[in-house]
């Protein structure tokens, strides 16, 4: 009945055709006019972008950012998804749903919620003088800290539910045979724990990086001009300049870093099917 | 499909449809200007010309660079009628070939300008509705503000945020850093290196000044740099709040009216730019203390006059930046900006 | 011991995740005029505020079409697309789910320079069609996955049955298919809405004179409105997607499709 992959192909046809046309190509032609040139093809505005020690750090910063906020979720990730499984199964569909209900709150209000928290009026600094550990409010806004903050509270519940999800999936008396078998726990972590999850910690892991560093609301509200990401960078040029090409050379290296990502996951995911 | 659906699938395609039909009777005049004290604006000057010429004003907000960057990439088949610019701005505007000539003759309040605001950009590109004087706001009670060298006094570390290069107040103040430090080169070097050695002390290079209210607000900073026009907003803090007048002199600026090439409401472009200039407008905005007037007829109250950049002699005793002078710079600053200050 | 510092971390964990959140909720309910924690006083004043102030009116009301059109043109392209390939050996099928899922993989900010550059630009496209075509591309690869899913937990043999009985292919989709894959279209829909009612980087070069989406305006109010109606109106934001998601999960399963 399924035979006639002609009706096939015409079921799929419009949805091919849109995304075509009105994603892949225009988001192709940006993506040559960092390449292109009135005397022709090049790749001068790489070396260019490469060799302006602005742009550089930018990139790095970005890099840093997205590898740091990738770390520390995972360190927390496993904390808490070790919990999670520890509360039990009824518990844990509960416990999930708590995970979930961030990511379904508008990203511009949780990082309005940080200006108000993260200022020098703010909860975080009337907790830091009133315990006396500064005898001046600190400046948090507008530097990479509060911008790391921002995008660990935006993308943490990604990795908590992967790693969940692959702990679940691990068999059951694993845990309590390893400490009968004496294993302190750090043992149990490295030798046991991780080799068991290491699928659930790259899948989570590549979506938290992703997100990270194609994140645009966070450094733009919580950095400022100081504390530029690629995305930031990319918006003023444009905004500001009009300018087309460095755009298109930071999108091919945010679509790059995307790619190679999402590439990965899907060579795990696909291994994991055969 | 059920019945259901079908109706849900329906009512939801009309609600969405319908986004597109609304509000077509009336014509449009879409404004390009600054996001700066828009509500009193509609008041004063947007819902009265509503009234008389039967049409909406529809605003395009952002700061210069964004909006002119817009333009730029929408020069073919441009959003915007009517530009609201800062005059360097719009001189590279003109340049850019985004904006065309006003014929002044077919303004009525044209002769009522002062001579300054009358042609400020060369080949009537631009008519000047208002000057601004630009200054550092402060908190008095916690500085004492004299000198533009006070912004990198030891007070005011990690208690100042400045306007970023990209705005339009960036360049003015290289402008009086660099006279404040004695500088002599065009490319403002002097206050570029000082501002790259007290990067570190400084809160924020700000992009929108509107965000100024909050830093003070939150007491992220004790002082800034701005324009008048962002007076109002501040004073309204109920903080203890001054505007400085600095031994070194105020700078400041002119912002025009200009209208966008290729735009497909010249006619109420018109009638916009010729209500604003008229003494009636002029007064209201000025009474509001959103901008100060550039009409010679406008007579304020002392109290207004002296919030407001008020009066020829006020806005010739200004330094200010020639436009010209202003482009021919720019770049070298921007340079030199990204190279020291950015990073 | 680990146990107890496992719990700890969980605790720290919910309360950095959702305690900030808690704070602006309780922020909005201060009868003052500032946006401080605690809250000067108690009162409802700002919850009510906002649905006074007219541009927030205007451009939630656009937000709530462009969410739900972009939303069912997304289902209208990607239940087909889904379909063939659950159902038929199409030619080239992996290459055809590559391009269908492609637009996640490319930042939104990207996505929207790019349309706005080479095809709302060039065609004069309004600012809501502009809205519409970027936040549908972004929506589709969702309604594809989730509608996929669906699919494989329903037999082929089913329809076959169906159309041996004498119902036609249309037919057996309309009565057969379509029916077992309504939660998983439910589903699509609640994740594709809050996708793009939530959307800022796609809008941020899309949004036009006049017409601007909710994020977006609030991403600009935020600078210079430091009362509490912003924290008020994010509660309330919050509260909608919270409980439509609540809801959805009781109805629906909705964490199967995630």
């Amino acid at each position: 009945m399924f035979a006639d992959r002609r009706i096939g192909l015409a079921l799929a046809a419009p949805a091919l055709l849109f995304v075509g046309l009105a994603f892949l190509l225009p988001v192709g032609i940006l993506l040559t006019e960092g390449l292109r040139t009135p005397a022709g093809w090049t790749l001068s505005r790489f070396t260019t972008f490469f060799t302006d020690p602005l742009a550089l750090e930018v990139t790095f910063r970005t890099l840093r950012l997205g590898f740091g906020v990738t770390i520390m979720s995972a360190i927390i990730g496993y904390a808490v998804a070790l919990a999670v499984i520890e509360t039990g199964p009824g518990n844990r569909a509960r416990m999930t749903a708590l995970f979930i209900l961030p990511l379904m709150i508008s990203p511009v209000a949780r990082t309005y919620a940080w200006i108000v928290l993260l200022g020098r009026t703010g909860l975080i600094n009337k907790a830091v003088v009133g315990l006396g550990l500064s005898d001046e409010p600190l400046r948090l806004l507008f530097t990479e800290t509060a911008v790391f903050i921002g995008l660990l509270q935006l993308f943490l519940p990604l990795m908590v539910l992967s790693l969940t999800s692959a702990l679940e999936n691990m068999p059951a008396d694993v845990l309590p045979a390893a400490r009968v078998l004496g294993a302190g726990w750090l043992t149990i972590f490295f030798r046991v724990i991780l080799p068991l999850t290491r699928e659930g910690l790259i899948v989570g892991g590549t979506l938290v990086f992703t997100g990270a560093v194609t994140a645009y609301i966070t450094p733009a509200v919580l950095g400022g001009a100081k504390v530029l990401m690629l995305e930031t960078l990319l918006y003023q040029r444009v905004s500001v300049a009009n300018d087309i090409a460095t755009a298109s050379v930071i999108a091919a290296i945010l679509i790059a870093m995307s790619i190679a990502t999402h590439s990965l996951i899907r060579r795990i995911t696909t291994r994991r099917r055969a | 499909m059920t019945k259901q659906q079908a109706v849900w699938l329906a009512a939801s395609m009309t609600i969405f449809l319908g986004a597109g039909q609304a509000g077509a009777q009336q014509r449009s005049l879409v404004v390009s200007n600054f996001a700066v004290a828009q509500d009193q604006l509609r008041k004063d000057l947007y819902a009265p010309f509503e009234a008389k010429c039967n049409c909406k004003v529809v605003l395009d907000l952002g700061n210069a660079a964004d909006r002119l960057a817009k333009l730029e990439a929408r020069k073919a088949n441009p959003e915007a009628d009517l530009a609201v610019l800062a005059d360097f701005t719009a001189l590279e505007a003109a340049r850019k070939d985004l904006i065309e000539p006003i014929d002044v003759s077919k303004l009525t309040n044209f002769n009522k300008l002062y001579d300054l605001a009358k042609d400020p950009i060369g080949k009537n590109y631009g008519v000047g509705y208002t000057f601004y004087a630009t200054s550092i706001v402060y908190r008095k009670d916690k500085i004492d503000v004299t000198s533009w060298t006070d912004l990198w006094s030891p007070k005011l570390k990690n208690r100042v945020a400045l306007p970023n290069i990209t705005t339009t107040q960036g360049p003015l103040l290289l402008f009086m850093m660099n006279r404040a430090l004695n500088g002599q080169t065009p490319d403002y070097a002097t206050a570029i290196n000082k501002l790259a050695e007290m990067k570190g002390d400084v809160v924020t290079f700000y992009e929108r000044g509107a965000q100024l209210t909050q830093l003070f607000q939150q007491e992220e900073i004790y002082a800034t740099v701005t324009g008048r026009f962002n007076w109002p907003l501040v004073a309204k803090l109920n903080m203890p709040i001054a505007w400085a007048q600095p031994k070194e002199g105020l700078t400041g600026g002119l912002n025009v009216l200009t209208i966008v090439k290729n735009a497909k409401n010249k006619d109420l472009a018109y009638a916009l730019i010729d209500e604003w200039l008229s003494t009636e407008a002029q007064t209201r905005i000025a009474n509001s203390l959103v901008d100060s007037p550039a009409n010679r007829e406008v007579k304020l109250e002392p109290a207004i006059a002296d919030v407001l950049t008020y009066g020829e002699e006020t806005a010739k005793s200004l330094n200010v930046i020639p436009p010209d002078v202003m482009l021919a710079n720019r770049d070298a600053w921007l340079a030199g900006w990204n190279a020291k200050v950015a990073r | 011991m680990m146990r107890m510092l496992g719990f700890a971390a969980l605790g720290l964990a919910l309360i950095f995740l959702l305690g900030p959140f808690l704070i602006i909720a309780g922020a909005g309910f201060s009868s003052g005029d500032l946006l401080v924690f605690p809250p000067q006083g108690f009162s409802l004043r700002w919850y009510g505020a906002v649905f006074e102030i007219e541009r927030f009116r205007e451009s939630f009301v656009l937000s709530m079409q462009l969410a739900v059109g972009s939303t069912v043109l997304a289902l209208l392209l990607g239940v087909p697309a889904a379909y063939a390939m659950a159902r038929y050996q199409v030619p080239g099928g992996e290459w055809i789910r590559t391009i269908v899922t492609a637009p996640v993989i490319v930042p939104a900010i990207i996505a929207g320079l790019a349309l706005l550059r080479y095809t709302v630009i060039p065609l004069g496209l309004p600012v809501m069609a502009a809205l519409v075509l970027g936040h549908t591309a972004l929506v589709a690869p969702y309604a594809v996955r989730v509608v996929t899913v669906s699919l494989t937990h329903l037999r082929p043999d089913v329809e076959e049955a169906a159309v041996l009985l004498g119902a036609t292919r249309t037919g057996a989709f309309f009565k057969v298919v379509l029916p077992n894959i309504r939660n998983g279209m439910m589903a699509a829909f609640i994740l594709g809405f809050i996708t793009s009612f939530n959307q800022v980087p796609v809008s941020l070069f899309l949004t036009g004179p006049g017409v601007t989406t909710l994020p977006i305006d609030m991403l600009a109010a935020m600078e210079f409105v430091y009362d509490p109606s912003i924290a008020a109106l994010s509660t309330l934001l919050a509260l909608m997607s919270v409980s439509i998601v609540l809801i959805a999960e009781r109805v629906l399963g909705l964490s199967r499709y995630v």
